[in-house]
């Protein structure tokens, strides 16, 4: 990464932040909740996003079906919450060893193939899932779960109501940074330098000393992972779950986020996520068919602004520099 | 034995392969422009969904179903010479080009959904069946219009077959696409070629739209529904292998069919994909690979 | 008269029907540099593909210091002393010099070290400095290799695979695409490395490879057609005729 990508990276950090900051304040005086509420979900939808981009922007492995890991998380979630016992930090830490070990099983299958075949067997993975969820009665076939209770999570000094608006922001927004920032150390670790290595040159490496799939599992666990968590989030905000949330649609929108915000760059993930969420909201209130409006400004984003918003801000800064 | 054979089987594999040459050609479009254009086309089930909403229409409208037959690819091609023109040629020639083109089509397909729930509702619609009755073969009833999807579709696949094969316009199409430069340099218009063998391969999906309709119905989301039966055919017949997609279509949707004698058929898609995910783990490139030859 | 490093015992490949190599058996004695020559289509590169790992042979035997690496992958030769360079350069292209050296030397630590920060693996840091040195790369050690000209983009190739201290170090036509100037520089280099490391090299260059080699091994249509000291194979009437073709 050069030094304006570096610097592009960390002025969306502080981007973040500050509209964190002034969203919570924004809430605090007006008591609105909608935005916050929002927002959360944007955050949720953003760890998705998370996954998506570890795979393709570190890896170079195009997954179209992270959703699987997303719903797989979400579905466990509320079944603990609901059915078992409403305690946050169970439900996370069941669903990431869950998720983890879901995203092992399911590497043997996913990475046998590279590049386009990868990409459409993680799409028929997951509709593959998707549909079986949705043939389930147990589960609740078409019509998902509904009925997860508001959880609290118990702290050493205060407990964390998440029925407040404030809170759940606060807490997802604290979650994904951290999912966020772990990723983020991997990349500067020699595994993170692997991962470069299997993007931009992959026949060289066992050459170097290192077999190509051990360093691809381990990333697609770890992909797993924080989709799987990030979905666990789903049901506390929204008390249901659906088989959509496995559909090709959340795949794909979560490709077009991270392409949104930049491909490499984890950060444009999240902001790619709550960009598309308040686009969606604003032509949501114009027009019924968002998709078309959406579809079109991916395609725009495709063709002439492939590396994303993170992209255009270091050519900016790099031109800024040079003048 | 026999009688099992003649009142259970036999239907489900003339079911299997009524439907399976419609698959056959939907897969051809798709298999034609990633062997001849290194594209994947994620939009391809859009355009099987334009064909039907588009047949539906028409016959709405009066037409015959022949003559819906013929228009309707027709009336695709300028939508996919112009996809490739103006959309796919923009990003070919990033070094990412197979994850942007999948991208791309990807945004197209998006569009493409929620444009038909906005022009044809988001209802379904069964046009009638065009050939009406049944005829008796080897002493089982079958209706005919299934009969005759699986003969034209079997002249329609042979026709392909012999057209990228066999003519000079297929060489033509086939030297521009595995020399692009010598080919220009050659006088041959690259650029139209690539945009209209795009249009053919879309307008073999938007095809098979209409000859399905009757069979499944039509709905906004029925081109998602149907793509990765299309991918798993492709897939499994090998990237830019006619031959393999013939095969692989054969196969899947006999699997399908058969399947469903005995698992409820909201399984068949999960069949379908396991055998998908088989046959890669030990032939990771399909059954047949290449279209460069054949 | 050293025992010989690396015995190759009649090796055969095919491909389909074609004989890519035949029946060829050579030893290597340490040190010093032994070269592979022969016209184009002789099979040397499959030859060489065979020796490195990325192919298995149908027939025969490959010795590695008596351990026998016939069946091994690339990775596993590598942990038994053999590395290889590429003809067409084969770097992290998005990294910097000093960036793939580190990478090429991280197999020196231990896999923990995978998933600490990258200062931590001081070894593999304070060998891709030595590389950086050796190799004369200082000047452009923080350049995207894309950034770099041809002929130090090939000395890089050569700078990565000695990362992990091999014991045999096979060459893919290192002066592939060199001008004259860099070819004499990396002619010396490789000279040099081959006092501390045995050098088994592909080239067209016969020159080249008759300067620097002690011993040359000469192949044509997938077969060895002759071995010896350079003067001798220069000399050699078989070796002239597979080259030049019959000579009156």
């Amino acid at each position: 990464m050069d030094k304006y990508q570096y610097q592009a990276v960390r002025i969306m950090e502080y981007v973040m932040l500050v509209a964190a900051i002034i969203l919570i304040i924004f809430g605090k005086i007006t008591g609105d909740t909608f935005f916050l509420r929002l927002a959360t979900e944007a955050l949720i939808f953003g760890g998705l996003a998370l996954s998506v981009d570890l795979l393709l922007g570190i890896v170079g492995l195009l997954s179209l079906g992270q959703a699987l890991y997303f719903g797989f998380g979400a579905y466990l979630s509320a079944l603990i919450l609901r059915d078992w016992v409403p305690s946050f930090w169970l439900c996370i830490l069941l669903v990431a060893i869950s998720s983890a070990i879901l995203g092992w099983v399911t590497s043997y299958i996913a990475l046998r193939s590279k590049g386009v075949y990868f990409a459409l067997i993680s799409f028929g993975l997951a509709q593959v899932f998707a549909k079986s969820i949705y043939n389930t009665r147990a589960l609740g076939a078409s019509d998902g779960m509904v009925g997860v209770p508001i959880v609290q999570i118990p702290l050493p000094f205060l407990t964390l109501n998440l029925g407040d608006a404030i809170t759940f922001f606060v807490v997802t927004f604290i979650l994904m940074s951290c999912i966020y920032f772990a990723l983020k150390y991997f990349l500067y670790t020699p595994l993170g330098r692997i991962w470069g290595g299997v993007r931009s040159n992959e026949s060289r490496l066992p050459y170097l000393g290192y077999n190509t799939q051990t360093p691809k599992r381990i990333a697609f666990i770890l992909a797993a992972i924080v989709a799987g968590v990030s979905g666990a989030l789903y049901p506390m905000l929204r008390g249901f779950v659906s088989p959509e949330l496995m559909y090709f649609s959340v795949s794909g929108n979560a490709v077009i986020t991270v392409v949104l915000g930049g491909v490499g760059t984890l950060i444009g993930s999240l902001f790619g996520s709550s960009l598309l969420m308040i686009l969606k909201s604003i032509i949501g209130t114009l027009t019924f068919h968002h998709h078309i409006v959406i579809g079109l400004l991916f395609i725009v984003v495709v063709i002439f602004a492939p590396k994303g918003i993170v992209g255009i801000l270091c050519t900016k800064l790099k031109e800024r520099a040079t003048r | 034995m026999l009688e099992s054979l003649q009142y259970i089987y036999a239907p489900q594999i003339i079911n299997g392969l009524s439907i399976g040459v419609a698959v056959i050609l939907m897969a051809l479009g798709l298999t034609i422009i990633f062997g001849l254009l290194d594209v994947i086309n994620m939009s391809h089930g859009e355009f099987y969904a334009a064909g039907a909403f588009l047949g539906v229409s028409l016959m709405g409208l009066g037409i015959s179903f022949w003559w819906t037959l013929i228009i309707v690819p027709l009336l695709l091609v300028p939508f996919g010479y112009l996809m490739q023109e103006l959309l796919i040629k923009k990003v070919f020639h990033h070094k990412d080009r197979h994850i942007l083109t999948l991208l791309l089509t990807f945004g197209v397909a998006t569009i493409l959904e929620d444009l038909y729930k906005v022009i044809w509702g988001a209802n379904t619609a069964k046009p009638a069946t065009p050939i009406t009755g049944a005829s008796e073969v080897l002493g089982v009833m079958f209706p005919n219009y299934r009969l005759f999807l699986m003969m034209f579709g079997a002249l329609l696949i042979f026709a392909v077959w012999l057209l990228i094969y066999k003519t000079s316009i297929g060489s033509i199409v086939r030297a521009a696409t595995l020399d692009r430069n010598m080919s220009a340099s050659l006088g041959i218009p690259v650029n139209r070629v690539y945009a209209l063998t795009f249009a053919f391969g879309v307008a073999l999906a938007a095809l098979s739209g209409v000859l399905l309709a009757p069979i499944y119905s039509v709905f906004p989301t029925m081109g998602k529904d149907f793509i990765l039966m299309a991918f798993a055919v492709v897939i499994v017949g090998g990237l830019g292998s006619i031959k393999g997609a013939v095969i692989a279509g054969l196969l899947l949707t006999q699997l399908q069919s058969l399947s469903s004698l005995f698992i409820s058929p909201v399984w068949s898609d999960p069949i379908v994909f396991a055998v998908m995910v088989l046959v890669l783990m030990f032939k990771p490139s399909g059954l047949y690979a290449g279209m460069k030859n054949g | 008269m050293s025992l010989p490093i690396l015995k190759a015992k009649n090796l055969s490949k095919n491909f389909g029907g074609l004989r890519a190599v035949a029946n060829v058996s050579f030893d290597v004695t340490p040190l010093g540099v032994t070269s592979i020559i022969g016209p184009n289509g002789a099979g040397k590169t499959t030859l060489f593909n065979l020796l490195s790992g990325l192919y298995i042979p149908d027939e025969g035997q490959l010795l590695l210091e008596d351990t026998d690496i016939t069946q091994l992958s690339p990775v596993q030769r590598l942990a038994c002393g053999m590395a290889r360079s590429f003809q067409i350069t084969n770097l992290f292209f998005d990294l910097t010099v000093e960036q793939n050296l580190q990478l090429a030397s991280q197999k020196l630590e231990s896999w923990t070290n995978l998933f600490y920060a990258t200062s931590k693996s001081k070894l593999a840091l304070k060998r891709a400095e030595e590389l950086i040195e050796e190799f004369k790369l200082e000047a452009k050690k923080d350049e995207p290799v894309a950034f770099l000209s041809h002929g130090e983009q090939r000395r890089l190739e050569i700078a990565v695979t000695m990362a992990l201290y091999p014991k045999i170090l096979l060459l893919d036509e290192p002066t592939q695409g060199m001008s004259q100037g860099d070819t004499h520089n990396t002619s010396e280099l490789i000279a040099e490395l081959s006092k501390t490391v045995t050098i088994l090299l592909i080239e067209h260059d016969v020159e080249l490879v008759m300067d620097l080699s002690k011993h040359v091994i000469v192949m044509a249509q997938g077969e060895k057609i002759a071995e010896g000291n350079p003067h001798d194979v220069r000399n050699n009437p078989i070796v002239q005729t597979a080259y030049f073709g019959e000579t009156e």
